[in-house]
């Protein structure tokens, strides 16, 4: 990653069919900052958020991350990266099937470490969410803030270079809210991991320094 | 009781196209011994003006397979009772050669037509005698019990295919979420379709072994207690150890067709 940059934009251009979300964008993002991006709702803030992790292809322009170019990169390598990134979603994504303690360590189970290695991971990270008597449970027994905790521990679980979360809070009440705010400016300020929201609002308390992006009009913009 | 229902509604069509696949082994050994039975029981009969060989005569038709000379004495004895030796002998000398000729295979009775056509345009050949009629006959019914249920067992298998196809959709669905959600996470195929083929593959080796029961069953029990004369000659016939490896490969590539589409199409409609 040259000078440590772990996102790189430029001229980007993200369409569904042939309507355009965004065009002719150019932001880039360093290792170790915590970015929000905001934006109306139907902005395009989710869109680039997907094609941050390949959900979607840049139709033109330059997109790349982790030093890989997101417009050429094939299966094998897309699938390569996203077993380096963190990623949380507003509904959560949790395997319901699965207990809390193996969901948290699906990207461990995805890189093959050992059961041992998994076991210590999930009751490390599940003490960090502070879920720890919620082991052997099953997501659907949980709260959605306590599931969201396990979404960022999975998050987490890895330590991603590039962690990225599409309206982590959207539905949760303010307490559920701060509790992951506060895991994922823990996650950036001592782990040192890049982290990328995307949010309709911007927390009123946030304790470490962060950058702003402002999507308007199909184009993304940095707020001073 | 959703667990037990979601692996019948995939046993009992895969049962059913393991059933016909093996009522079509059966049915194809079964004919097969018939068929050897119509071959060895028909033949032409020949009169030629030289002696011929095996080899001149499949010179003539690859599909001859056997010939074989009728000796003339006897022939000649019958002609020439209460005539002189002398005489005798010279209608000896006087007479053709006779042969029978068996064919390799179960003709149908425009090949033997053909075969007979070829055969008398041979210069030494004088005449040519088929049996046509009772073996068209039998030929003509064999060839539509065949074709009937070949075509039975076909579209049995269709419409059990189908319904292998439709328990994949609800498959797709109760999968599809957690399929997409460890794609996000970067997993490879084998792994995110792990549970679906672990699934998919224990179904279907019980449908290969209740399917082989079933007609252990009809080979040891069934067809001895029966009293029913034909079952009881064809009861080598019924099944075979080797067809147990038949039904498991077919099964087991069913599945793996099977969970491959449903994995692709998870993958296409998550992106």
């Amino acid at each position: 990653m040259a000078n440590n940059i772990v996102i790189n934009a430029s001229h980007l251009t993200l369409s569904y069919g042939d309507t355009e979300i965004i065009k002719d964008a150019a932001f880039s993002v360093k290792q170790g900052e915590f970015v929000f991006i905001t934006g109306p709702s139907g902005s395009g803030k989710s869109t680039l958020l997907k094609s941050l992790y390949g959900q979607i292809k840049p139709t033109a322009g330059k997109l790349v991350v982790g030093g890989l170019d997101m417009r050429t990169i094939n299966s094998n390598k897309l699938q390569e990266l996203r077993t380096h990134l963190g990623i949380v979603f507003q509904d959560y994504k949790l395997i319901n099937e699965w207990t809390v303690a193996k969901n948290v360590v699906l990207p461990l189970i995805i890189a093959g470490y050992s059961m041992d290695v998994q076991e210590t991971q999930a009751k490390r990270l599940l003490k960090h969410v502070k879920l720890s008597d919620k082991y052997g449970a099953y997501p659907l027994e949980l709260s959605g803030g306590e599931q969201q905790r396990v979404g960022v521990a999975r998050a987490m679980s890895k330590n991603p270079f590039l962690m990225l979360a599409d309206e982590p809070t959207g539905n949760l009440d303010e307490y559920s809210s701060n509790v992951i705010w506060d895991l994922m400016e823990n996650a950036c300020g001592q782990l040192k991991t890049t982290v990328l929201v995307v949010t309709h609002r911007i927390p009123s308390v946030f304790s470490i320094p962060y950058r702003h992006f402002i999507i308007e009009n199909k184009g993304v913009y940095e707020v001073h | 009781m959703k667990f037990i229902k979601d692996h019948l509604t995939f046993i009992f069509p895969m049962m059913a196209i393991l059933l016909g696949i093996e009522f079509f082994l059966v049915f194809d050994r079964t004919t097969s011994s018939y068929e050897e039975g119509l071959r060895e029981g028909y033949s032409m009969f020949i009169v030629a003006d030289k002696e011929l060989n095996l080899a001149e005569f499949q010179k003539l038709n690859p599909h001859i397979s056997k010939s074989t000379p009728v000796t003339k004495d006897e022939l000649a004895q019958e002609i020439s009772q209460g005539i002189s030796k002398s005489s005798s002998e010279k209608i000896l000398q006087a007479l053709p050669y006779f042969y029978n000729i068996k064919f390799d295979t179960y003709l149908h009775t425009s090949v033997l037509d053909s075969i007979k056509t070829s055969l008398e345009t041979d210069e030494r050949i004088k005449k040519v005698e088929t049996f046509g009629n009772s073996y068209s006959a039998s030929y003509t019914l064999f060839s539509f019990i065949k074709f009937a249920l070949k075509a039975f067992v076909i579209f049995m298998s269709l419409v059990s295919l189908f319904l292998v196809v439709k328990q994949m959709e609800v498959w797709n669905y109760a999968h599809r979420e957690r399929m997409q959600v460890m794609e996000i996470f970067g997993a490879p195929l084998m792994l995110r379709s792990g549970v679906l083929f672990k699934v998919a593959t224990i179904d279907a080796v019980i449908s290969t072994i209740l399917t082989t029961t079933i007609f252990v069953m009809l080979k040891h029990k069934w067809a001895e207690e029966s009293h029913l004369e034909i079952l009881k000659q064809m009861q080598d016939l019924l099944f075979r150890p080797f067809d147990f490896f038949i039904l498991l490969m077919t099964s087991l590539m069913i599945v793996i067709v099977s969970v491959y589409i449903v994995v692709f199409s998870t993958r296409e409609s998550s992106q």
